[in-house]
């Protein structure tokens, strides 16, 4: 999943530095990405390019672990055997895409141990939908579909970006993803044509994710100066805009067919075959995404807690080569 | 958040992270975090680069790489990693540090082009002793995954570079090269092949799996 909209922290207004970056070295960067052809982590780059990218790869690694968290307490208690087995098979499947992009952003030269500290230290964000709750099952079906369906629009957008690494990296994803997509349909659809109590409760669900997921590819582009050279140079592939309007069109009809309803009565496709909406409370996901949402404390503590139990382990195994020698006396 | 102080189970004096999910509630996590640390160099392991084999008599092609304390580790968290999800019927890894790789190319272009041509001296061909196998590896395209072309006797890298181009420099476009001493690579045995065949019983994990249209279209029909 989840991709780099939905943090966007990009300062509007700070330098692009591209007034230091060699000319020649420069053009001949561009003259590649325009070309078509994909950077390699050896190849000269300007900073800003390998700044923005770390940000956006590693922020995409902390959100696919992060994200395995809501659902990842939801395997022993998925309904039946079958949806435990595959919930526990998607949850490993976000671990895994974790793993892959913390190597991708790795070959930009920030080690993988800076970027788990970053995290845990609370330096680094991560999609800021998981800093709400999974009260019910529902909930947990609401981000296997959904969330997972916005994350794909972003990432088959970044997997045509221009960083060889990152596009290795979400070819793998995006085949995993359609999995997820058909698993998190079909529990969405299961709940929604059930017995009243669990329509009601699918209901519930999505009426309660529904203002994050409208937040979720971010607000607006303003398009400033790093918007345009961002989109240049391949590392952004879509506007904010473009990402939720692509997601509204494929997901908001197959919602309304199976008769569940959206918690904005200003939801509609106009004549132009634009979707309206009402503006999401952006003051609110901002106070959110700095700290202060129902489950930001609980996702940094939890994955702390797993780093520091799991601390032992990692020192047993740096040293292989130590050996048991028997007490002497 | 508010904090909770609870006096059982556990008495534990400090207050605990309240969660509304019992699983997260048991951990007892104290609810202010500890200090901030910053891990160590290597808490997280060196990198092998691992290759798959996507089927019977296909080339091995690069899948990425994982962070291991040593080589069977590494092999061990390449299967989970890399062939959990995707028919694969051979793997190797090889740890980062030990593939010498040329500089890259252009699309279109071969790197063996721009080969200087190493004094047979200097590349030890002269003496036939010390001669080792190399394996190969050629990148096609940016962005795409390197792929296995074959092996060389030579005896250094740098030597084997050239034996390579004498071998497969006719091959094109060629982006980039990884030249690996063959006994760097640690490979899965043709005996234990049987490993990789557990991807078909699980099917929950296939999108095909799920078929959905029909209970929506009885809920239409009914609605
Ligand atoms: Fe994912
Ligand atoms: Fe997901
Ligand atoms: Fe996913």
């Amino acid at each position: 999943m989840y991709g780099s909209a939905s943090t966007h922290d990009i300062p509007a207004k700070a330098t692009t530095g591209l007034e230091n970056e060699d000319p020649i070295l420069l053009a001949e960067f561009e003259a590649r990405i325009a070309r078509g052809e994909k950077i390699e982590p050896t190849d000269w780059m300007p900073q800003l390019y390998r700044k923005q990218l770390t940000r956006m790869i590693e922020q995409h690694a902390h959100s696919e672990i992060i994200g395995s968290l809501p659902e990842g307490t939801w395997i022993t208690r998925a309904p039946g055997f079958r949806r435990k087995m595959a919930q526990m098979a998607k949850v490993q499947d976000e671990v895994g895409h974790a793993q892959l992009l913390y190597s991708a952003a790795e070959t930009l030269g920030k080690t993988r141990e800076q970027m788990l500290s970053d995290l845990v230290n609370g330096k680094s964000k991560y999609s800021n939908v998981f800093n709400y709750p999974t009260p019910t099952w529902a909930d947990s079906n609401v981000i296997s579909w959904l969330i997972d369906a916005g994350a794909i629009v972003n990432q088959m957008a970044n997997a045509k970006g221009s960083y060889g690494p990152y596009c290795r990296a979400l070819d793998r994803i995006c085949a995993e993803e359609a999995f997820h997509l058909k698993y998190g349909h079909d529990a969405v659809v299961h709940m929604a044509t059930g017995t009243p109590i669990q329509r009601k409760m699918m209901q519930e669900a999505l009426n309660r994710w529904w203002p994050a997921i409208m937040t979720f590819f971010g607000p607006s582009d303003k398009m400033s100066t790093h918007t345009e050279i961002l989109m240049r140079w391949k590392v952004k592939m879509a506007t904010n805009d473009a990402c939720r309007q692509q997601f509204l069109d494929m997901y908001v009809p197959k919602i309304w067919e199976i008769g569940l309803t959206l918690p904005d009565a200003n939801l509609r496709k106009n004549e132009e075959g634009v979707w309206e909406f009402s503006e999401p409370d952006w003051e609110d996901f901002k106070r959110v995404i700095n700290g202060d949402g129902p489950c930001n404390a609980e996702r940094i503590a939890v994955r702390r807690a797993a780093e520091e139990n799991g601390a032992w382990v990692r020192r047993a195994m740096q040293q292989p080569k130590a050996q048991y020698v028997r007490p002497l006396a | 958040m508010t904090g909770i102080i609870y006096l059982l189970p556990s008495s534990i004096p400090f207050p605990l992270l309240f969660s509304f999910d019992p699983r997260i509630s048991r951990l007892e996590l104290p609810e202010v975090p500890s200090l901030p640390t910053d891990k160590v160099a290597l808490d997280q392991f060196p990198t092998y680069e691992v290759f798959h084999q996507r089927k019977e008599n296909a080339a091995y092609a690069y899948v990425g790489p994982v962070h291991a304390p040593e080589a069977d580790v590494a092999f061990l968290f390449a299967k989970e990693q890399f062939s959990r999800r995707f028919p694969c019927t051979g793997m190797w890894v090889v740890p980062t540090s030990a593939i010498k790789v040329t500089e890259y190319g252009d699309d279109q272009q071969s790197v063996y082009d721009r080969l200087p041509l190493l004094p047979a001296d200097e590349l030890g061909t002269a003496a036939a002793t010390g001669q080792e196998s190399y394996d190969i590896f050629h990148l096609k395209k940016r962005g795409k995954a390197h792929a296995h072309v074959g092996q060389v006797q030579a005896a250094s890298p740098e030597a084997a570079l050239q034996a390579a181009k004498a071998a497969f420099g006719d091959q094109r476009p060629v982006v980039n090269v990884w030249v690996i001493r063959s006994a760097d690579l640690l490979r899965s045995d043709d005996e234990d092949r049987d490993m990789w065949t557990t991807t078909p019983d699980k099917k929950y994990r296939e999108a095909i799996s799920y078929k959905v249209q029909d209970r929506i279209d009885r809920f239409k029909q009914e609605g």
